[in-house]
């Protein structure tokens, strides 16, 4: 078996298993290549029909491209598209540029999830998260319990040995489960390369630019890139030797500390 | 377990970041701190005090906390460079080498430092500490007590140590800071929020003290800082029309120093310990020195366009500059471009310390006051990261780290400057001082009290 179909078969059993234990299951979708390769995987593993809803959390500032991507597929592969918002703090006007881009993250994205969870009281969530992205990610699991108040206890997780997934919930816990943590970025590019897999142009060059990896427009920048297809950007990964979120505005408390010592003088 | 309450050591201890020696003085005088002036006739004297070397609050508070210099705690500003890299990065509570007293007290200390290897085994049992918004202390690490850290914290929660702290603060709509970018948009907005910060300060101080066991009870008052960036030049100057707002903000910090002493009294023994001090002082601001374009003037620093801030030192770089001014050598074995030789340093240094004394102002006066090589200095194992040479400015030449700066002097609208020479401590009478004080000096007072 080459390294992809290994990949695939470990994201579906994971994906089939956690439909399984989870009846009250859905799984977030952000647009982005990492979560469409999940989507990719979720209607592999039932034939085309997936059983459970999609949820996209809308922060009113993402990108059209990917309004556009987004309603376009959920539309072809005849998605049960939740959309969740927090529209209390959108009245209020919340955005990246009013009070600090931590708040902004805080209260449109993890707390239109939890809003999401809590109004559709669902037991899990499947997530395109991957093992090489981040630091932290480096220690999650592919079953990883959350309490209500969204509190991951890492040094005190359920065990994961000899491929035994199985796991009990918490009373007031929700899991989150990561079916592709064992992909690395050079992995999805490859997967989406031999599957064919649609994927949003923002991830093109276009003027010399591409973005790598996307999320809110203010918060995103593009790196410099000539890669104008799928090929060309698994041999630009292959030889890369930068992060893939050097581009994000993605250490939120970074650019807060800087805010506030530039707003006194120093820097 | 002590028996009798009445005979527990009890320590208060207020920090007031950024308030000169020679501010409080002149206020104690004119009678706009009248309480303060009366607890000063009960046993405790006011000394001019020498702050950290850079006078930044971060470096400075850290010394006050672990009694020990930078080349021992390791903190050198608010910004470093990664090791071996131009990646620059913002120390923390993490970053700190050397344990803080209230760790050696707690015993919960798992560093070590000079100092706390000379007291460690003399503390006879733990001792219980609230911390309350001392800088540098983000994220709050766990320690026998209650610690709520204060500037830069970013995230109340990491702020507040246990969790039942972070409850009580969230229910109060605690305040972490002012939003000192306000002060650029709206003066006397600003205004307003330092008092209104300053409020809510004082109510969770006044809870924690209240409503919470404690051996030790260190405050600190971060307000004062952002006044005198923002408003120093109303200080002294009646005609200023924040001349009042500014005196009515040390009327309100004096009633706040009365309340804490009075329930200090209220607590302790005679036999209490009593202590405020400040991290630096202020003086009124003339101008702005971009050390960095001054270098790149001289042909020792070359900036390249791409890349974030140190990012676009170039191999031809000799030397550049970290705030305020903290000069670093680009040294072939420290840096990926480094290109100054071992053998070639020592030569360097002098080059550079001599253009940086023929550095003058506009009226022909000079910018630089005083100029240490590391090892004058630094003592302990983390000298070695310490920047080669670090200046102290003339009082009214602000010195900085800007990267992007086009000119050597410039104007910003901040309105006073941090001053290393006049910092200050108020001290029980009975510690007899053979020199000026330094911030690193006082830690160990307050282990002396605890252990004799």
């Amino acid at each position: 078996m080459d390294h992809l179909t290994r990949l695939e078969n470990k994201s579906i059993y994971i994906i089939r298993e956690a439909y399984y234990q989870f009846k009250d299951i859905a799984m977030l979708w952000s647009v982005g290549k990492d979560s469409t390769t999940l989507l990719w995987l979720c209607r592999k593993a039932f034939f085309g029909h997936i059983p459970f809803p999609i949820i996209h959390i809308d922060t009113s500032y993402k990108f059209p491209e990917m309004y556009q991507f987004r309603d376009e597929k959920a539309k072809e592969w005849n998605l049960n598209l939740l959309i969740g918002r927090n529209e209390g703090k959108l009245k209020e006007g919340m955005g990246p540029d009013q009070g600090s881009k931590l708040d902004c993250c805080n209260e449109l994205k993890t707390n239109a999830l939890k809003m999401v969870i809590k109004k559709y009281n669902l037991k899990a969530i499947l997530l395109g998260i991957r093992r090489d992205e981040h630091g932290i990610r480096a220690k999650e699991r592919y079953f990883s319990p959350r309490d209500s108040q969204f509190k991951w206890d890492y040094e005190n997780q359920p065990a994961e040995l000899w491929d035994q997934y199985q796991s009990t919930v918490e009373e007031e816990e929700h899991f989150r489960i990561h079916p592709i943590l064992h992909f690395t970025e050079f992995d999805v590019w490859s997967y989406v390369q031999r599957e064919g897999l649609p994927i949003i142009p923002l991830y093109f060059s276009k003027n010399g630019k591409r973005f790598r990896s996307i999320g809110c427009l203010p918060c995103c920048s593009p790196i410099d890139s000539n890669a104008h297809t799928i090929d060309e950007i698994v041999e630009e990964i292959r030889i890369s030797k930068t992060s893939e979120r050097s581009g994000r505005a993605q250490d939120k408390e970074n650019i807060y500390t800087m805010q506030k010592l530039r707003a006194l003088g120093y820097m | 377990m002590k028996l009798f309450k009445g005979k527990a050591k009890k320590a208060l201890i207020i920090g007031i970041d950024g308030v000169p020696y020679s501010l409080l003085s002149t206020y104690i005088k004119n009678d706009i701190m009248p309480n303060l002036k009366k607890i000063l006739n009960q046993g405790l004297t006011l000394h001019q005090m020498n702050a950290s070397i850079p006078d930044i609050s971060s470096v400075s508070w850290t010394s006050f906390n672990t009694g020990v210099n930078p080349g021992e705690h390791g903190i050198y500003g608010f910004t470093d460079l990664k090791p071996k890299s131009y990646s620059l990065y913002f120390p923390n509570s993490k970053d700190i080498k050397a344990p803080p007293f209230w760790e050696m007290l707690g015993k919960t200390d798992q560093k070590t430092s000079t100092l706390s290897q000379n007291y460690c085994n003399k503390i006879s049992h733990p001792y219980r500490s609230i911390i309350f918004n001392v800088p540098h202390t983000y994220p709050a690490l766990p320690m026998n007590g209650i610690l709520v850290s204060g500037f830069v914290a970013i995230d109340l929660e990491k702020a507040a140590f246990p969790q039942s702290a972070y409850a009580y603060l969230q229910s109060i709509n605690y305040l972490i800071d002012v939003e000192a970018e306000k002060a650029k948009e709206d003066k006397s907005a600003f205004m307003k929020s330092l008092f209104e910060c300053f409020e809510i300060r004082k109510k969770a101080i006044f809870h924690f003290l209240a409503e919470e066991s404690w051996d030790l009870f260190f405050a600190c008052i971060t307000e004062t800082d952002r006044l005198h960036h923002f408003f120093f030049d109303a200080s002294r100057d009646e005609e200023h029309p924040y001349h009042e707002s500014f005196l009515r903000f040390y009327g309100e910090l004096d009633k706040f120093i009365k309340y804490l002493y009075d329930q200090f009294i209220e607590r302790s023994s005679e036999k209490g310990f009593f202590m405020i001090l400040s991290d630096h002082g202020f003086t009124p601001i003339k101008k702005e020195v971009y050390i960095n374009r001054f270098l790149e003037e001289r042909e020792f620093l070359v900036l390249k366009n791409e890349g974030n801030f140190y990012e676009r030192v170039e191999d031809k770089t000799r030397a550049f500059n970290l705030d305020p001014c903290r000069i670093y050598i680009h040294g072939k074995d420290a840096y990926p471009r480094g290109t100054v030789r071992k053998e070639e340093k020592a030569a360097l240094l002098e080059e550079i310390k001599k253009i940086l004394r023929g550095l003058k102002g506009e009226n022909g006066d000079e910018v630089i006051d005083k100029i240490y090589e590391k090892e004058e200095i630094y003592h302990g194992p983390h000298t070695r990261v310490a920047p080669d040479l670090v200046c102290l400015p003339k009082d009214g030449y602000d010195l900085k780290g800007s990267l992007e700066k086009k000119e050597v002097f410039g104007d910003n609208i901040f309105k006073g400057m941090h001053t290393w020479h006049d910092a200050l401590c108020i001290l029980p009478e009975n510690i007899h001082l053979s020199k000026k004080p330094s911030v690193e000096n006082l830690a160990e007072y307050i282990l002396q009290y605890y252990t004799q």
